[in-house]
């Protein structure tokens, strides 16, 4: 690899050397000047973060450019997909500031780890070899565990940070199995080479490809290897576990369908039955186990187990439709989520942000707006047209139907059903609880600002919003596969 | 023939020290069967001509990494024997699957008997280079300059991550500041007052 | 053109504005505009009839708006003159005006007037459309229009329950018959693929013939004869099918034996109504239907004889019930009942110019009786049981005439001789039908020369119960009533609660048989100390003369309109004979309905039979009500069960309760607690509800929060994904490739 490859490599990362460079620096102003720093690097991560959105989609490439020797390959399905996360990773620091702030726990580190997430998702979502998937999946979720252990007082959030951090590192070894396989069974682990060898499926391949999806299914929280995303939502800092539902999702989202379409394209028949099974336990488990939480961080993790769930139903189609329509539902997904976090931080309950569903009671009756803010978030989760999650699903079952996963598509329809339930329970104690006595408090704050862009963005913005939308992810499943 | 043997007995010795780590009653002797496995592991580095890599498997995992366990073992005093409490009643279930993932590896294995595998084909570069540690000092910064600099990221991630979530401001700890000390004069340290006698201070 | 237009729309308009402004207009505004409105209406009717009948008018069709258009299918809201609507316009008009003139005075004490009055109109509006339709579609939104009016004026003293109970029973009653009509006009167009009558352009494919720009284009109805529906292994005649279908709309709307029990409880609302909707023009749109569609049921001789059957039995059941009647609206309305009867076995037995003769002057004297019935509650406030009543002649002199005529129209007295041919309007017009049942029984229809005889005894019958009534009411002394709170038609808004606890009207009959002779017999005339009384419990004070009704004379705005119905009722038949049925017929009708041509001559026995029990009835009943005083009660006690039954209506009312109500509440009660809340709300909502929370908490005992427990769970399932994946992968055959 000589020098201008070198330089024509660097020229394609620039949101990454953005954001690498932003910790570099932002650790040596944080060890300057302490604490003090914390809300200039909160404001500069933020910009940073936007900037390197912006930059990704702006500078995407007509065709595909591998670089760093095939380690990397960036297309206009990347450049979507990272400017997604970083304005959804920007939403949730900003949410972060102000809930640090309010609790007065300002540590300079928490935007430095943070933009390390997103760069790890950067990494992860350009991924165009099996190294390089490992190492974006370990920065990610490295900097995920200190994330969910950040409130290092608190038992819970402690043990949340342990859990996620030995079931990582766990599914982190699941990864590295499948990839030795794999690499076994191709003599490559660069996607073409293993592309070419999967052409012709052997049983080696196979096993590996299963571990694999296993070790990046624990990252999207995809059942049965969920088990971890109630407790760490639970017990992880409220604007944490908005990050953690919404960034890291698109990340793994985009790095599996990248697998599946790309290096494995050739054994689609093998695959799709285990994406299959994979999406109809996630839509069940997040459906029915959703029903009878009180907590509503953990409502929230269950209902994005659900969702993973639908995603994987579009990309058990194994068509470009069925990718197509899993961005889309991921990116609908993002903004309702957020918006639902960025709420439950709004409305604080003896200064902290809520936390149970009954905390939520008689809203209707003394924040009308909030509790409206509420009811277009979860009817947009729950699919009610004319949202926009109503079309996300509406292009998730196209997308299956297509294909003729008739039976996965049924799943769906009750998981559909029952999780509307337990969004609209939600909405039930929302407005029709008798007002319980309890001093909920409104701020209005950025939280109370992105909750009402999460909103605004549910609606299908509307139907420009959402061709616009569509178009972006047509050409960019178009351009990458 | 030397090297087959050598290879089967070093693999039988590491299968059976992996044993000894998740098998043995004293936290200590599982450490150190844990490093007896890094050495063999090391020894079949050697095998295949990686030396370099097996002299970092010794250095770095038994110098270091291992090592740390064994403190970290010895200082913490965890029961072993409460934490195998409920290993009988998932013996049945796991061993049920440890079946099943047996049975898979060894239709894994069977492919590989059956040359399915790719017959790997070692890095021009490296075939070139005269020593293994030239060969990866070849790559690492061009080839694998990427992933290399991730790998940097990854440890910088864990060190701020570990003193995030470990450091502590301590207060009411007397610690020496030398240019305090030397920089005090006598002003800031000392006070003349006009006693009166018999009232004191107060 | 515009004529027709503002013809049908005036009443429309007046409904709209009397209903949605009532409270700007005020009552008196807005009673005038609705009666000016459709008084206008009337005369333009008049204007109409006038110019078809005498002045050269041509049968036309005016064509307002298109209304549907779907592939084959079109309807379009047209004004369909002939002589068939126009004859009903006239009718419906000046009857609507008439009434509405009245109901000034009647309903002077109300203070819901303005409603009243815009429902009025918009019953005349939906009945105009229904007359004036050009297809099958138009005629059964009116059909629906004058049912929707009919159930909001039957309860129009909504706090009354026996008011919103009649209500209910009427339109769900008019659902069983609405429902076949429905069918008819579906299978019309199933078979014939149009349900237009005329046609109106020259491309149009309509059911009957008509000249367009004088080009003949011929209906298809006649396809119908040789066409059948397959059910299975049988062949359903398609005429036969549809013409069924239409006429059991036909038994709903007019009443006919088993779809009759609604009208006599629809005498709940106000009298002006029962005049206007529930006599003379509501419940003959199904015979004005059924002559509309003469054509189909010419083609249907079975569906022919089931009319006339039907139409037949109607007639005498009713009139055995109006004879045990007590109540002086229920008793014209058994008799309306009957006098419907003949006329649906006049269009059965193929004379459908009879039918719609009779249903001509019926209108008139009909509402000429309503009304005057209403007069005579008015003027004994609100009382309406005949045997709280007699002797009320002296103090109502006008009204006992106008009764007197109505009565006289109604048993149908005259004198049959040959060329010499003289009496009051129902005379001319029931004869007819009558005689035109010997005809088609001697011609060899099925069902004839029963209807023939049939129609003799309800004569007969019809003779009895009408002076019963005159000389219950009307001669005699005055019976107070014992229970002053009764109150049928009380108009006060709080009235609800007297209502309920005064006997419904259904219970009166029952009543009359137990106690009749104690309360009404002369028998117990003294000692009763009841002459005493103040009549009435109205408060007036005034104290009444022994015998003598505390009434008092209806008001000039209420006589007017009887006095104009009486000059109907005794020269309309005269008048009208001659274009009905006579010798101008074929020239009046211009082939609007199907007629027979066949010229009869009758033995003289057929023409004096109906005049002779006529006449019988008239004596029996003197003899019964005014020469010997409590005969009849020791009659009908002697005829208990008898007069229990027909009092009671057949039991009709019991039946139906047991079977349909009680059935369906049973089948209901099975499908909701046994179907629905059990089986479907068991498995469905609240089954999967409940499995679904079950699984919900399965799952919840899953997530333990135990680490080891969550990894082993990965690890499973990871090698378990890997052996699925290579068994639905085919790994063992992968293995060999």
């Amino acid at each position: 690899m000589t020098s201008e490859d070198l330089l024509f490599s660097l020229s394609w990362v620039q949101p990454e050397l953005l954001l690498a460079g932003f910790v570099l620096l932002g650790t040596l102003v944080g060890a300057l000047f302490g604490a003090r720093s914390t809300r200039l690097l909160n404001v500069v991560a933020t910009a940073a973060l936007f900037a390197a959105g912006v930059m990704a989609l702006m500078h995407r490439p007509e065709a595909p450019q591998d670089i760093f020797a095939g380690a990397m390959s960036i297309d206009a399905f990347g450049a979507f997909a990272k400017a997604v996360i970083a304005f959804a990773a920007a939403a949730t620091l900003l949410l972060g500031a102000e809930h640090f702030h309010r609790l007065q726990d300002q540590q300079f580190e928490f935007p430095l780890i943070t933009v390390t997430a997103v760069l790890g998702m950067f990494v992860m979502v350009s991924a165009n070899d099996l190294i390089a998937l490992y190492v974006g999946v370990e920065l990610q979720s490295l900097a995920a565990y200190v994330l969910a252990a950040w409130r290092r007082d608190d038992a819970r959030s402690s043990e949340a940070g342990l859990k996620y951090f030995v079931l990582g590192a766990l599914s982190s070894g699941l990864l590295l199995f499948g990839c030795s396989y794999v690499y076994g069974f191709s003599g490559s682990v660069q996607f073409d080479t293993i592309a070419a060898a999967a052409v012709e499926p052997g049983v080696g391949l196979m096993f590996g490809l299963v571990m694999v999806l296993a070790g990046l299914a624990f990252k999207m929280g995809a059942a049965p290897f969920h088990m971890w995303t109630p407790d760490v939502y639970e017990g992880a800092p409220t604007p944490v576990a908005a990050l953690f539902a919404a960034a890291p999702k698109v990340a793994a989202v985009v790095l599996m369908a990248r697998m599946l379409y790309e290096p494995f394209a050739g054994m689609e028949h093998e695959w799709r039955q285990v994406i299959a099974v994979l999406a109809g336990a996630s839509m069940l488990v997040g459906a029915f186990a959703g029903l009878v939480q009180t907590n509503l961080k953990r409502l929230m993790a269950y209902s994005s187990i659900a969702n993973m769930g639908f995603v994987l139903m579009a990309l058990a189609a194994g068509s470009p439709e069925g990718a197509q329509a899993a961005l889309i539902y991921i990116a609908v997904y993002l903004p309702a989520t957020i918006g639902v976090f960025a709420v439950m931080m709004a409305l604080r309950h003896q200064g902290q942000a809520i936390e149970t569903i009954g905390d939520l009671a008689g809203i209707g009756q003394r924040h009308v707006g909030f509790a409206a803010l509420l009811t277009i978030l979860f009817f947009s989760l729950a699919g009610i047209p004319p949202l926009a999650g109503f079309w996300g699903k509406f292009e998730a079952f196209r997308a299956s139907l297509g294909a003729g996963l008739v039976p996965l598509a049924v799943v769906g329809a009750i998981a559909a059903v029952v999780a509307a339930g337990y969004y609209l329970r939600v909405l039930a104690t929302v407005w029709f609880s008798p007002s319980a006595p309890s001093d909920v408090r409104p701020s209005s704050g950025v939280s109370a600002v992105l909750a009402v862009v999460g909103a605004a963005l549910c609606f299908p913005l509307l139907l420009v919003f959402m061709a616009g939308l569509e178009h972006a992810a047509d050409a960019a499943v178009r351009a990458s596969f | 023939m030397l090297a087959g043997m050598a290879f089967y007995t070093l693999a039988a010795v590491a299968v059976v020290a992996a044993l000894g780590v998740v098998s043995s009653r004293n936290p200590v002797h599982s450490v150190l069967f844990l490093i007896l496995t890094f050495f063999t592991a090391a020894g079949l580095f050697v095998l295949i001509g990686a030396e370099f890599l097996a002299m970092l498997l010794v250095v770095v995992y038994v110098g270091a990494v291992a090592v740390l366990f064994l403190f970290v073992v010895m200082m913490l005093d965890v029961d072993f024997v409460e934490l195998r409490q409920g290993f009988l009643n998932y013996l049945p279930l796991g061993a049920l699957i440890a079946l099943v993932l047996l049975g898979q590896i060894g239709l894994v294995a069977s492919a590989v008997l059956q040359n399915q595998a790719v017959q790997l084909n070692p890095d021009a570069t490296a075939q070139l280079a005269a020593t293994n540690a030239e060969a990866v000092g070849s790559v690492l910064y061009t080839r694998y300059v990427l992933v290399f600099q991730l790998s940097g990221l990854v440890l910088f991630v864990a060190m701020i991550g570990a003193i995030v979530l470990t450091l502590r401001s301590r207060v009411g700890v007397k610690k020496q500041s030398v240019s305090r000390q030397v920089g005090r004069r006598r002003q800031d340290a000392v006070g003349l007052k006009d006693v009166r006698p018999g009232q004191g201070l107060g | 053109m515009m004529i027709e237009a503002i013809l049908v729309l005036a009443p429309l308009a007046g409904a709209f504005v009397a209903g949605v402004f009532q409270k700007v207009l005020g009552d008196r505004l807005a009673m005038g505009i609705t009666t000016a409105l459709v008084g206008l209406s009337a005369i333009l009717s008049l204007l109409v009839f006038i110019d078809l009948i005498w002045g050269g008018g041509a049968p036309r069709t005016i064509e307002l708006m298109r209304f549907i258009e779907i592939g084959a299918f079109q309807s379009s809201w047209s004004v369909r003159v002939d002589t068939l609507s126009a004859v009903m316009l006239v009718v419906v008009t000046s009857v609507a005006f008439l009434v509405h003139v009245y109901s000034i005075g009647y309903m002077a004490e109300d203070p819901h007037r303005a409603r009243f009055f815009s429902y009025l109109s918009f019953f005349t509006f939906a009945m105009l459309s229904l007359v004036t339709a050009n297809d099958l579609l138009q005629m059964f939104f009116g059909w629906e229009g004058v049912g929707v009016a009919s159930y909001l004026l039957i309860g129009f003293w909504y706090q009354k329950r026996t008011a919103n109970d009649a209500a209910i029973k009427a339109f769900v009653t008019n659902r069983v018959g609405d429902f076949g009509f429905a069918l008819g006009i579906m299978a019309t167009f199933h078979f014939l693929g149009t349900i237009q009558f005329f046609p109106t352009e020259a491309g149009d494919v309509a059911l009957f013939s008509a000249e367009v720009g004088g080009r003949l284009v011929d209906g298809v109805l006649h396809n119908l004869s040789h066409m059948s529906l397959m059910v299975g292994q049988w062949s359903i005649p398609a005429a036969e099918l549809t013409a069924i279908l239409l006429f059991i709309g036909a038994m709903g709307k007019s009443a006919q034996f088993f779809l009759h029990v609604w009208l006599p409880d629809a005498m709940e609302g106000p009298t002006p109504v029962s005049a206007l909707i529930h006599a003379a023009t509501m419940v003959t749109a199904g015979v004005v239907m059924i002559c509309r569609m003469s054509e189909l049921f010419e083609m249907a001789p079975n569906a022919a004889a089931f009319v006339t059957l039907i139409g037949a039995v109607t007639a005498i059941f009713a009139a055995t019930v109006g004879l045990a009647q007590n109540d002086i609206k229920r008793v014209i309305a058994y008799s309306t009942c009957s006098q419907l009867g003949y006329m649906v076995f006049a269009a059965g037995v193929g004379a459908y110019d009879a039918a719609m003769f009779h249903l001509f002057t019926h209108a008139f004297f009909k509402a000429l009786l309503f009304l005057g019935a209403g007069s005579v509650i008015h003027g004994l406030h609100h009382e309406q049981d005949m045997r709280y009543m007699g002797g009320v002649r002296r103090a109502m002199q006008f009204t006992w005439a106008m009764m007197l005529i109505g009565t006289l129209a109604l048993i149908g007295a005259g004198l049959p001789i040959e060329g010499l041919k003289i009496g009051f309007a129902g005379f001319y017009s029931k004869d007819a039908a009558i005689e035109a049942a010997y005809a088609a029984g001697e011609g060899g229809r099925a069902f004839g020369m029963f209807a023939f005889w049939i129609g003799v005894a309800a004569a007969f019958l019809t003779s009895f119960y009408s002076w019963r009534l005159m000389f219950m009411t009307f001669e005699g002394t005055f019976r107070p009533n014992p229970h002053p709170s009764h109150g049928h038609e009380d108009v006060r808004p709080g009235a609800a609660s007297d209502a309920d606890l005064g006997h419904g009207a259904d219970q009166h009959g029952a009543h009359g048989v137990d106690h009749t002779p104690s309360d009404a017999g002369p028998a117990g005339g003294s000692g009763h100390g009841r002459d005493h009384r103040t009549g009435g419990g109205d408060g007036e004070g005034r104290a009444a003369p022994a015998g003598t009704a505390p009434a008092h004379e209806s008001p000039w705005v209420m006589l007017g309109p009887l006095a104009v119905l009486a000059v109907g009722a005794v020269f309309a038949g005269w008048f009208f004979y001659p274009y009905f049925i006579g010798y101008k017929a074929d020239a009046f009708w211009e082939g609007a309905i199907h007629r027979h041509h066949a010229d009869h001559h009758f033995p003289i026995w057929v023409l004096w039979a109906p005049v002779a029990v006529t006449a019988a009835g008239f004596l029996l009943a003197s003899v019964f009500y005014l020469l010997t005083k409590g005969m009849a009660e020791r009659i009908a006690r002697a005829a208990g069960p008898l007069n229990a039954f027909l009092a009671q209506k057949w039991y009709f009312d019991e039946l139906y309760d047991a079977v349909f109500v009680k059935g369906a509440r049973a089948l209901g009660d099975l499908f909701w607690k046994g179907g629905d809340q059990k089986l479907i709300d068991g498995l469905g909502p609240n089954g999967v509800a409940k499995a679904a929370r079950f699984g919900g908490r399965q799952l919840r005992r899953a997530q333990t929060g135990f680490l080891y427990h969550y990894s082993f769970l990965m690890l499973a399932a990871a090698v378990l994904l890997g052996a699925f994946a290579i068994w639905a992968g085919g790994g063992l055959e992968l293995l060999g490739g």
